[in-house]
C-alpha cells in the first residue's frame, strides 16, 4: 500500500457561492497550489484550476463537452457549448460561416464603427460617464444583436436579457444532496426566455418564408435541403448561448482592459496614443481578467487519472480559465495589468475543439470600439470618487466604470 | 556582395553591411521610418524568411522575444542572405533616398546662437515638406540629422535651421567654425515620415504646430504647403524659444500671416519676459488659445519634453492621437 500526502481540503467546504462571485482569485490560488484539480462541494463538481490541468482537459480524448448543471437548466438542449458528435459538428458549421475571418473583415468595420461613434456622440461632450451601461455593454450588445437580425430589439433589451440569463447561469450553488440550493434563482432567467420567445418567434416566422443575410436567418437555412429549415427548437437554446456569452463578454472584456489600464496610467498612455497596441492591450486584459472565468465544462467518458486524481467514467470537470490565467507558473505577478509582459497564449477563449467560435469578432469588436472611444476622448480618466467593483465566478467584469475628461 | 531583399512583391538589391531600410528607400520602396537609430520602433518588421544580422537594435526597442518571433529593426538590421520582409511595406512609393552633394550657398546668422545654412544642389532633391537630410561631419565621420524648411517645389536650394552647441563636433566644430560659401557638403536624404498627408487625402481641417528652438524649421515648410493647398484653413504656429534674442523669420511668417487671414504666427518666451511677446510655454499658450482641438492636426517638433508636453496638451483639447504628429528623433541639438 502506498500512501500520498493529500492536502487537507476540508476549507473547500466552507466556500461559498456568495465569496466565489464577489472574488474567486483566492480560493482559485489555493486550489491551484494544493489540488489544481479538486471536488468543490458549492460547486458539486470538480474544478480544474491551473493552465496546465485546464489544458490538458480541454483537449484530452478521454473527455467531451458537459454543460454545467445550472447552464442546463438555463438553455436546454442542444447549446453549442454542451453537445458533441454530429450534432456539435452540425451546430458548429451552421454559426462558424458568420464567423472565419475573412468573412468577418469582410463587414466589421462598417457594423461595429457607427454604432461605437453613434453611442459615443450621446455623452461625448458631457465630461463624464459610466462607461460599463454608457459604451462597453451597448456597443457589444447593438453590434451582435445587428448581425443576428435583431435590430428592432433594442440595446437595453439585450442588456437585460444577457443579465437574467448570466444571473442564472451561474446560479450554481447546491447542497449536499446535490440539488440547486437557490432554485428561485432560475426564475429571471426563465422569464428572459418567455420574452426572447414571443420576440424572436415572429422573425423565425419571417425568416423561413423570406431568409435575409441576418445570421439566425442563415442558421435557419444553411445546409438544409431547398424547402427545409433548422427545427426552432433545435436552434433556441445556442441563440441563448449567443444571447448570453456572446452578449455579455466582448463588454466585459472592454470594460476590464479599461480598468486595466488604468491601473497603468503610463500604459493607457501608450495604448491612447498607438492605437496598434490596442489588440495586446485587450489580449492582456482578458488574462488579467478572463470574462468567460469558470462557465464551461467537460466530461469523462472512461476512467482517467488527471493530476493525480482518478476519475471514473461520466465525472463532470469544470474549466476555470479565469484562474488558469492567473497561474503563476506562467505568468509572473499575474494579478497585475500589464500590457509588455510576455505575450505568452492565455485561454481566455477557452481550448479545443469547443473554442470560442467568435473570438476573431469578439477581438475586432473590443478593437473598434477601444479606437473610437480613445479617438473621441483622448484625455479619459477614471473618476476616483467612485470605486470599480467586479463581480462575478462564471462570468466575471468590472460592474461599473466612471470617467471624466476635460471638455 | 549583394543580396536580394523581397518586399510587398517587391525585390530590391541590398548590399552586405547596408540596412533594410536604407536599401528600400533607396530603391523607392517606402516603409514606416523615424529616427533611424534604432529607438522608435517604427520600422519593425517581419524577417518571413532569410536571416538578418539585428547590428545595434537596441533591447529596449527589439526584446529577445520579438527576435525569436521573427521581428527585426529595419533601420538596424543587416541580411546574411536573401530575405523576404513583410509587415512594413505597404506598397506605397516614396522618395528615393540619395547620397547628395551640395554646395554651401550663404551662411548667416539669424538669431541668438542660429545659423540658416542654404546648400545648392546640382540635381534637384524629391521630397516632401518637413522630412530632413543627414549631413557627415567633415574629417569625423559623424552623422546629423536636420530638418528642411522647404517646400517641395523648392527642390535646389535646402534650407536648414542650426543652433550652436557649445563643444558640439558638428556646430562649434563646423558648422558655427570654418563653414563658408562655397564649401562642398556631403549629405543623404530625404529621411523620416514627418510630412503632411498626399494631397488627395489632406482633409484641410484646421493644424496646429509647434516649434522649440530650430524645431520651427520643418514646420515652416508644412505650413506654407497647407496654405498653399488651402489658403483659407486655420493654422496656428507656436515657435517656442528662451527669449527674444532667440527668435527668427518673423517678417517672413508675418508676411504669411498677411497674406492667409487663417494662418497665425505666435511666438513665446519661456525665460526672458519681454512685453512685445508671449511668455511661458508654448504648450500651454495653445491650450489657453484653443477650447477644443477635435477634428484637429497637431505637428511636434523640438527638445523631447516639449514633444511630450504638445502631446499631452493636445489630447487634453481633445485632438485625435492618430492626428498628432511628431519630429521623433533627437534633436541635433542635443548630439552637437
Amino acid at each position: 500500500m502506498t500512501t500520498t500526502e493529500r492536502p487537507d481540503l476540508t476549507w473547500l467546504n466552507d466556500v461559498t457561492m456568495t465569496e466565489l462571485e464577489r472574488n474567486p482569485y483566492q480560493a482559485y490560488e489555493r486550489l491551484r497550489a494544493e489540488a489544481p484539480l479538486a471536488y468543490v462541494p458549492v460547486l458539486g463538481s470538480y474544478v480544474a484550476s491551473t493552465a496546465e490541468v485546464c489544458r490538458e482537459v480541454a483537449t484530452s480524448p478521454d473527455f467531451e463537452a458537459v454543460i454545467t448543471p445550472a447552464g442546463g437548466r438555463t438553455f436546454g438542449h442542444p447549446a453549442i457549448i454542451g453537445v458533441n458528435g454530429d450534432i456539435h459538428a452540425d451546430l458548429r458549421s451552421m454559426v462558424e460561416p458568420a464567423l472565419q475571418p475573412v468573412e468577418v473583415d469582410r463587414w466589421i468595420e462598417d457594423l461595429v464603427r457607427p454604432i461605437a461613434r453613434r453611442y459615443l456622440e450621446r455623452f461625448e461632450n458631457d465630461g463624464r460617464a459610466e462607461l460599463v451601461a454608457q459604451y462597453c455593454e451597448p456597443v457589444s450588445v447593438r453590434s451582435l444583436g445587428d448581425l443576428l437580425g435583431l435590430q428592432d430589439v433594442d440595446s437595453d433589451k439585450l442588456r437585460e436579457w444577457f443579465a437574467k440569463l448570466s444571473r442564472s447561469f451561474t446560479n450554481a450553488a447546491v447542497d449536499e444532496n446535490g440539488e440547486f440550493a437557490n432554485p428561485e434563482g432560475f426564475a429571471e432567467g426563465d422569464q428572459a426566455k418567455a420574452e426572447i420567445r414571443a420576440i424572436v418567434d415572429p422573425l423565425i416566422d419571417r425568416w423561413i418564408e423570406h431568409p435575409d443575410d441576418s445570421a439566425i436567418s442563415h442558421w435557419l437555412h444553411d445546409g438544409m435541403p431547398p424547402g427545409q429549415t433548422r427545427d426552432r427548437e433545435y436552434i433556441y437554446p445556442t441563440i441563448y448561448v449567443y444571447l448570453l456569452g456572446a452578449m455579455q463578454e466582448p463588454g466585459h472584456g472592454m470594460a476590464s482592459t479599461l480598468v486595466g489600464l488604468f491601473s497603468r496610467p503610463e500604459q493607457l498612455e501608450e495604448v491612447v496614443d498607438d492605437p496598434a497596441l490596442i489588440p495586446r492591450a485587450i489580449s492582456e486584459g482578458l488574462r488579467w481578467t478572463s470574462p468567460i472565468w469558470s462557465a464551461t465544462a467537460r466530461i469523462s467518458t472512461k476512467p482517467v487519472t488527471i493530476a493525480g486524481v482518478d476519475l471514473p467514467e461520466g465525472t463532470p470537470v469544470m474549466l476555470s480559465y479565469g484562474s488558469a490565467n492567473h497561474d503563476t507558473g506562467q505568468y509572473e505577478a499575474p494579478s497585475t495589468y500589464d500590457l509588455h509582459r510576455p505575450p505568452l497564449p492565455h485561454l481566455a477563449f477557452g481550448a479545443g475543439n469547443h473554442a470560442c467560435a467568435g473570438i476573431y469578432f469578439a477581438n475586432h469588436v473590443m478593437r473598434i470600439a477601444l479606437e473610437e472611444l480613445f479617438e473621441a476622448i483622448p484625455n479619459l480618466e477614471r473618476d476616483t470618487r467612485e470605486g470599480v467593483e467586479f463581480w462575478g465566478w462564471g462570468f466575471r467584469g468590472p460592474t461599473s466604470l466612471h470617467v471624466t475628461w476635460e471638455v | 556582395m549583394t543580396f536580394a531583399v523581397s518586399v510587398g512583391g517587391r525585390r530590391v538589391e541590398c548590399a552586405a553591411g547596408q540596412t533594410l531600410l536604407d536599401a528600400c528607400l533607396r530603391a523607392g520602396v517606402w516603409m514606416p521610418n523615424s529616427c533611424n537609430q534604432g529607438t522608435c520602433g517604427t520600422c519593425k518588421l517581419t524577417v518571413l524568411s532569410g536571416e538578418v544580422d539585428h547590428g545595434a537594435s537596441p533591447l529596449d526597442t527589439l526584446t529577445v522575444e520579438e527576435r525569436g518571433a521573427g521581428l527585426a529593426l529595419a533601420c538596424q538590421a543587416r541580411p546574411l542572405g536573401d530575405v523576404t520582409v513583410g509587415g512594413g511595406a505597404e506598397g506605397r512609393t516614396t522618395h528615393p533616398l540619395r547620397d547628395l552633394s551640395a554646395t554651401v550657398l550663404e551662411v548667416a546668422d539669424i538669431a541668438r546662437d542660429t545659423r540658416r545654412v542654404l546648400l545648392g544642389l546640382a540635381e534637384p532633391l524629391a521630397f516632401e515638406a518637413g522630412q530632413y537630410v543627414e549631413l557627415v561631419v567633415p574629417g569625423s565621420g559623424a552623422r546629423r540629422q536636420y530638418s528642411l524648411a522647404n517646400t517641395a517645389d523648392e527642390d535646389k536650394v535646402l534650407e536648414l535651421h542650426v543652433r550652436r552647441v557649445p563643444g558640439g563636433v558638428a556646430t562649434d566644430g563646423w558648422l558655427f567654425a570654418g563653414l563658408a560659401a562655397g564649401d562642398t557638403v556631403s549629405a543623404t536624404g530625404p529621411l523620416g515620415d514627418f510630412h503632411l498627408p498626399p494631397e488627395t487625402e489632406d482633409d484641410g481641417g484646421p493644424m496646429v504646430l509647434i516649434g522649440g528652438g530650430t524645431g520651427l524649421a520643418p514646420l515652416v515648410g508644412i505650413a506654407r504647403t497647407a496654405l498653399r493647398r488651402q489658403p483659407g484653413r486655420q493654422v496656428l504656429l507656436y515657435h517656442g524659444v528662451r527669449g527674444a534674442a532667440d527668435l527668427y523669420d518673423l517678417e517672413r511668417l508675418g508676411e504669411l500671416a498677411e497674406e492667409h487671414r487663417g494662418f497665425e504666427f505666435v511666438p513665446v518666451l519661456s525665460e526672458e519676459p519681454d512685453p512685445a511677446y508671449r511668455g511661458g510655454f508654448p504648450t500651454d499658450a495653445f491650450v489657453e488659445d484653443v477650447g477644443s482641438a477635435r477634428g484637429w492636426s497637431g505637428w511636434l517638433c523640438g527638445p523631447p519634453p516639449m514633444v511630450e508636453a504638445g502631446v499631452k496638451a493636445f489630447k487634453r483639447r481633445r485632438m485625435a492621437p492618430r492626428h498628432i504628429h511628431r519630429e521623433k528623433f533627437t534633436p541635433a541639438d542635443a548630439l552637437g
